[in-house]
């Protein structure tokens, strides 16, 4: 009789009620005072304008992504840097630099197809789309 | 075998590597002048590239007989079953490459196109190489990421975007699903490299064999979305149907046998029978019997040819799953294995030949139904010959390689000699059966009936003609051939087996 599944279930049980516990006592004890301004959006009093459905700019989606591809090229030669003094009086320097070459040109090919496709190139709204994205 | 050469490091990976170079190149080539690409020298690097991967692994299995090569300490491995896989990849690559060529005249991302279809290639080869659940997951998003793309190649196209968004959410599900169940395999063997899960499968203990169980079934889930076979199947009909033809080719050609390579490999090495405690055989006598049922009677009940081949593929899946679900004790089981491996090869080139096919009608515009394809023979004969070598052979009539691959499936499941294998091979014979009836009703549209309306096919299309007709070639050829390709397949799946 000594499951171990009956103590988890049993933290369970307590994780779910103490919540519900304590939000129905306050439920019953405390005051109800409504106000308008508790019902505003930011009770530090900024007043929002417009609603949440803006449209971004497409555009941005494309620098959004060089951007985590940099990112993580960032991520993978910075460790990289860090051991290469090591690295090379261990295993050579072919074998120490060249993988990460390697590495960086292919991301120079993917970069070199993109920046040849116009995903840096930044169109600029005619004024009619402007007014249409700004309302 | 003329001797066992050692072939050292990354050299093994030649195949690999020269599809992912050509990927590479095409970007380059594309980024000298973006607006103007040129269909020939796109569709001539990037047949060039895969036909040089297919020689390459075809010396590699001549230098070193198949034996295994293990690669950054056991991550990827190349072997005869994975070297025997890049034959199928290559093989189909290089006939939807240069299909491609007319397909996308019109088209203005051709590089884009190429580039996807040889990174999706890259990971196939690279999932029949994989040794270690890392990498077999690494290598399964790199084949999925860009079959997404391609899928939704059509932009403008509404059916081609849908089908786009529904494979990759599908896929995305499925892969959360796969990686889940690794990350529990690997909480209960401490391990991700398939031997080392083999052998650490013997100490576990009483409690976890559970935990163990969910794991490998969440691992055949994310297999059953890559084969599209139950009951990850139902984006295959859909994805197919909207994607360009010589995509929906790649798809359930190429893109469903690297599902089962990593299969197999998984199966065989990480989880053999003998000590897993886990009865995943039952599981995929179960999955091949609905699959294959079910793919067949949908694909009978279709009015569209591109959705019948889609269910029809489906079916094909299951056919193959007996492999390994005849993998019972009692089994020859290299004769099992090698059995699906042979099907895959031939199914490799009589669906991509059916699908290129579809392709050349949308090529010529000809609608999507069955009544679309009346009397096409008397306009185009050479292709529709074509078409119905493929479309016999995939029911199974001797007439190409799918004769002798799905006798051989039936072979091997009653060799097996339990009531599962026995009812996997009856239903396969039934099946086989019932999809002849709707194979045929292909046939008799396109050389009996006579046309609707007055069509002229515009054109005879060099590239897509050379395609099917090797396609064609090959599928009759295998017929007397398959012999050359036993040896090696039974070969390789006993060397994996051990």
């Amino acid at each position: 009789m000594s499951n171990p599944w009956i103590a988890v279930g049993a933290l369970g049980l307590v994780s779910v009620l103490v919540p519900l516990g304590m939000m129905a006592a306050s439920a019953l004890i405390r005051p109800t005072v409504p106000e308008q301004g508790k019902t505003a959006v930011y009770e530090s009093g900024e007043v929002p304008t417009g609603n949440t459905r803006i449209r971004f700019n497409i555009q941005y989606y494309m620098v959004a992504l060089l951007f985590v591809i940099f990112d993580i090229e960032t991520v993978l030669i910075f460790p990289w840097t860090v051991i290469y003094r090591d690295a090379v009086s261990q295993v050579g320097l072919t074998k120490a630099l060249v993988p990460m070459l390697v590495f960086i040109g292919v991301l120079v090919v993917g970069l070199v197809w993109a920046w040849r496709n116009g995903a840096v190139r930044w169109v600029q709204p005619t004024t009619s789309d402007r007014r249409q994205t700004e309302t | 075998m003329l001797q066992t050469l050692q072939i050292s490091g990354t050299a093994a990976l030649a195949p690999t590597l020269v599809l992912g170079v050509t990927a590479l190149l095409l970007l380059l080539i594309d980024s000298i002048d973006p607006e103007e690409s040129s269909s020939a020298l796109l569709s001539g690097v990037a047949t060039l590239g895969s036909l040089v991967a297919l020689a390459a692994a075809g010396a590699i299995l001549v230098a070193t007989g198949g034996e295994p090569q293990s690669l950054f300490q056991g991550q990827l491995v190349v072997d005869g079953m994975s070297l025997f896989f890049t034959f199928i990849f290559t093989s189909v690559t290089t006939l939807v490459t240069l299909a491609s060529y007319d397909y996308l005249k019109e088209f203005r991302y051709k590089a884009e196109f190429y580039t996807l279809v040889m990174l999706a290639a890259t990971g196939m080869t690279l999932m029949a190489s994989s040794n270690s659940m890392a990498t077999a997951f690494v290598s399964l998003e790199l084949a999925s990421l860009p079959s997404y793309a391609l899928v939704a190649f059509l932009k403008n196209n509404r059916g081609s975007v849908e089908a786009g968004l529904k494979y990759f959410l599908i896929g995305a599900l499925s892969s959360a699903v796969f990686v889940y169940g690794i990350s529990l395999v690997y909480g209960v063997t401490g391990s991700l490299q398939f031997d080392a899960i083999a052998s650490e499968l013997g100490n576990t203990g009483e409690g976890l064999v559970g935990v163990l169980g969910v794991g490998i079934l969440m691992i055949i889930g994310g297999f059953a979305f890559k084969t599209a076979s139950v009951p990850f199947h139902w984006w295959a009909p859909e994805a197919y149907e909207g994607a360009p033809a010589p995509v929906s080719a790649f798809l359930s050609s190429a893109s469903k046998a690297a599902g089962f390579v990593i299969a197999f490999r998984v199966f065989t090495v990480a989880f053999p029978q003998s000590t897993v405690g886990v009865d995943w055989v039952l599981a995929f006598q179960v999955l091949a019997l609905v699959t294959m049922t079910l793919g067949n009677f949908a694909a009978a009940t279709q009015e569209n040819v591109k959705r019948m081949m889609a269910y029809s593929s489906i079916g094909h899946a299951g056919y193959v799953l007996i492999a390994l679900g005849a993998l019972t004790g009692s089994a020859n089981q290299a004769f099992v294995l090698g059995a699906g491996m042979i099907h895959l090869v031939v199914y490799g080139f009589m669906n991509t030949g059916a699908f290129l096919f579809i392709a050349l009608a949308e090529y010529w515009g000809v609608g999507r139904t069955f009544e679309d394809y009346n009397g096409l023979a008397k306009q185009a004969p050479v292709a529709c010959v074509a078409m119905t070598v493929f479309l016999f052979s995939l029911a199974g009539l001797p007439i190409g390689g799918g004769f002798l691959s799905k006798f051989f499936l039936i072979a091997a499941a009653v060799e097996a000699a339990t009531i599962g294998t026995y009812v996997l091979a009856f239903a396969l014979v039934i099946n086989s059966a019932l999809s002849l009836f709707y194979y045929s009703r292909v046939v008799k549209a396109m050389w009996i009936e006579d046309p609707v309306g007055d069509f002229e096919v515009g054109g005879y299309p060099t590239g897509l003609y050379a395609a099917i007709i090797v396609a064609a070639v090959a599928t009759f050829l295998l017929l007397p051939a398959l012999g050359l390709f036993t040896n090696v397949a039974v070969d390789a799946a006993a060397s994996m087996i051990q």
